[in-house]
């Protein structure tokens, strides 16, 4: 049962990156490239997010500190070693696997309002590092000169095509990977942390190991949707590490939904769409963006994937009922 | 009939062909101008803390390109501008910079990002190898150092180091007339506020080596309330207070510092305090303040700065800012680059922009000179004086020597490896 789940996360996967690959020759011009690696890196983000608030129950607002720390560890490695790029790629996950391990081990003990506030302190201090570091990371003028890209394994990032299918391969593995961390006991488990810590306790779970352990996973994929961006842009800046990268994150999550897995996914794809549009017509897309934002809290109560899940899982039940009634 | 209707029409076909062929060569370059355009896109900060400055540059950008297209347009061809807002953001600048090339269909980059933004945009440019024109990042690597320069990339801007030139020399003038020896510093606490004032301090010691700098106060970017900050420079009691806080922040600091007559006890030199937005919103300007100049209207006390000054006022309601006149500045480049190209593509802009002097009211002999050697303009306005509480605000400005700025920042770049 689990192999044949794991399986179909395998195929579905596949399928995506198949149509990832194929959308620069369906649509032209390099804006839709362009746009799907923004998606990669906010997706991986914001999924990754999700883990900790849906999953989890943990709202953390400072998640955007791994986010920050993927693109400047990635970054610096890259321009000052001679690393390649997947050793850099590695050594950058591992960086923020340990900075997390750190970091967690102290707020995951908290309940509440205690852990999103003191993951906030934790990016504040990681923010606050990368501006007063100058000698290091540049300040707030951020990583400059760009990130150099030697070739490795005949796959040259420096081509637009190229890093495009990279980042959407980063997407689709990182999704599957979630996914799979998600229906697995561990997800489960984390699940019953979420809903009832206590009697988790009671039933022989360590409720903080296990949280601590999503906080770590969190945290690695976070990371890498921050290298993807670094990726993109060619650098890394402190707004990466910033709390409103973090909101952001928050917002994907609001306009997505948090029940279904795809939700941030479909909540990133919104908000990039709703910040590219407005920006376009207006220089009061905050007022625009705050009205929609407000429409799915108020007005569906959840996100968009939630609202149409639950929309049908009614219409079934009522169809259900309806004969009986009868 | 029918023929007589036929030939009839056929002539007066013939007679408009003619009309317009006539037309079309007697002012070849209006029509092109009608027919083609060259697209121009600028990403700028439109909102938040920054949103006057790059409103300002665009409010500038748009006068010079209404004069321009009305010439003629950029060799022949009418320039449309697709301005879009960055927030400030560097990877929304990035982002916006990538699009207005490969969706917008735009030829060329006015980059009007500040600080990171710019660097960002920079890197577009490397990596699409369109021609760009910084406009608003003072940061001196930018251009400096070679491995941020890009063959395709030019600063049409201040720069940090030749303002710490400038200013240190000025201020050891003032300090040698006057005996001011203990020296405090007040500076916003983050990359430029630190940078800024360790070069200013280094050119000031290096023109009077016996200056001492007895207290340093870093408030935080943006605090609203400087009580602390102004007590401990009251505490320490030096004869002179170098600031590089800007805008809100430096308006906000001089209102409360005139709260407790910090003004009267110390001289102060805040080398962002001559702009217009900043001088026009302190509650009561201090007289005797020494300041950089950002833009005044009297510097160089020409009356083509003047009417440049006037026009823009007229237009907007407002005083241009330091922004306005460097994206003013750039758009006169653009011009002159395309003439002598006799071309809008970007390479050929690039092969002729070194080197380039163009005539603009904001050059110290009215002229700005692109440097050649790393794509940065020299030989634009750039000096110090001392306040008053009205217009003109600062009536003598005493410019730099640009031969002197050269020398130093020669060997600042020798210092720091960059040549």
């Amino acid at each position: 049962m689990v192999r044949r789940a794991a399986l179909a996360d395998v195929l579905g996967g596949a399928a995506a990156f198949a149509v990832l690959a194929a959308v620069p020759l369906l649509i032209g011009g390099k804006a839709a490239p362009d746009f799907v690696i923004r998606c990669a890196a906010y997706g991986l983000f914001a999924t990754s997010l999700n883990l900790l608030v849906g999953y989890g129950g943990m709202i953390s607002f400072g998640h955007g500190m791994f986010f920050g720390l993927g693109a400047y560890a990635f970054g610096l490695l890259m321009q000052r070693t001679a690393l390649s790029i997947p050793a850099a790629f590695a050594l950058t996950i591992l960086i923020a696997a340990a900075v997390a391990t750190v970091i967690g081990a102290i707020c995951v003990r908290l309940k509440e309002i205690y852990f999103a506030f003191v993951t906030l302190a934790f990016q504040m201090l990681i923010h606050s590092l990368i501006i007063s570091w100058v000698g290091l990371t540049g300040g707030d003028q951020g990583l400059r000169g760009g990130i150099p890209r030697p070739v490795f394994l005949g796959v040259d990032l420096a081509n637009r095509i190229q890093l495009y299918l990279a980042c959407g391969a980063a997407l689709v593995i990182g999704l599957v990977l979630m996914h799979r961390i998600v229906a697995s006991q561990f997800g489960y488990t984390l699940r019953m942390t979420r809903d009832n810590a206590e009697r988790a306790g009671y039933l022989g779970v360590d409720v903080v190991r296990v949280r601590l352990i999503a906080f770590v996973l969190a945290a690695v994929f976070a990371c890498v949707g921050g290298v993807v961006m670094s990726l993109f842009v060619s650098g890394a800046y402190p707004d990466f590490a910033d709390w409103t990268v973090s909101g952001d994150g928050m917002f994907i999550n609001m306009l997505g939904g948090i029940n279904v897995f795809l939700g941030p996914m479909l909540g990133t794809v919104i908000l990039l769409l709703l910040n590219d549009t407005v920006t376009r017509l207006t220089e009061h897309d905050g007022i625009v963006l705050g009205v929609v934002i407000l429409f799915f809290a108020i007005g569906l109560r959840k996100g968009l994937l939630d609202f149409v899940l639950d929309r049908i899982a009614e219409r079934r039940a009522t169809a259900v009922a309806s004969p009986e009634r009868g | 009939m029918a023929t007589t209707s036929r030939s009839a029409i056929g002539r007066r076909a013939a007679l408009a062909a003619l009309g317009a062929g006539a037309t079309a060569l007697a002012a070849p370059r209006i029509v092109r101008a009608q027919d083609k355009v060259v697209r121009i896109g600028m990403p700028t900060i439109l909102s938040g803390r920054v949103a006057q400055l790059g409103n300002s540059s665009r409010n500038a950008v748009l006068m010079e390109v209404e004069r321009i297209n009305a010439a003629g347009g950029l060799a022949g061809r009418r320039i449309e501008m697709v301005i879009r807002d960055s927030k400030g953001q560097p990877q929304e600048a990035a982002r916006i910079a990538r699009e207005l090339i490969n969706t917008e269909g735009c030829d060329l980059l006015l980059d009007g990002e500040a600080s990171s933004g710019g660097f960002a945009v920079n890197e577009v440019a490397r990596d699409l190898g369109v021609l760009c024109v910084h406009t608003n990042s003072e940061t001196s690597s930018l251009t400096a150092d070679p491995k941020l320069r890009l063959p395709n990339a030019f600063r049409v801007c201040r720069q940090g180091v030749h303002d710490s030139i400038v200013g240190g020399s000025y201020a050891a003038g003032v300090a040698k007339a006057k005996g001011l020896k203990r020296w405090a510093t007040c500076a916003p606490d983050y990359a430029y506020g630190r940078d800024t004032t360790a070069q200013y301090v280094e050119y000031l010691k290096h023109f009077m080596p016996d200056v001492e700098i007895i207290t340093q106060a870093w408030p935080k970017l943006f605090q609203p309330d400087y009580t602390e900050n102004i007590t401990k420079l009251l505490q320490a009691k030096p004869q002179a207070l170098y600031t590089c806080l800007w805008a809100g922040d430096l308006t906000a600091f001089v209102d409360q510092a005139s709260i407790y007559a910090l003004l009267s006890q110390m001289e102060l030199f805040a080398v962002n305090m001559a702009d217009y937005t900043t001088l026009t919103a302190v509650k009561h300007l201090p007289p005797g303040i020494h300041s950089g100049n950002r833009y005044i209207k009297t510097f160089p006390k020409t009356p083509q700065n003047a009417a440049w000054a006037d026009a823009y006022r007229a237009r907007y309601k407002e005083y241009p800012t330091t922004w306005s006149w460097q994206n003013s500045a750039a758009m006169h480049f653009f011009e002159a680059a395309a003439k002598r190209a006799n071309s809008v593509d970007g390479k050929k802009l690039a092969e002729v922009l070194p080197g380039l002097t163009v005539e603009v009211p904001f050059g110290t002999d009215g002229t700005i000179t692109m440097r050649g050697e790393d794509h940065t303009i020299i030989n634009y306005a750039i000096g110090w004086g001392t306040t008053i509480p009205t217009e003109p605000y600062v009536p003598d400005m005493h410019p730099g020597d640009w031969k002197q700025i050269v020398e130093l920042e020669a060997e600042w770049k020798k210092a720091n490896h960059y040549t």
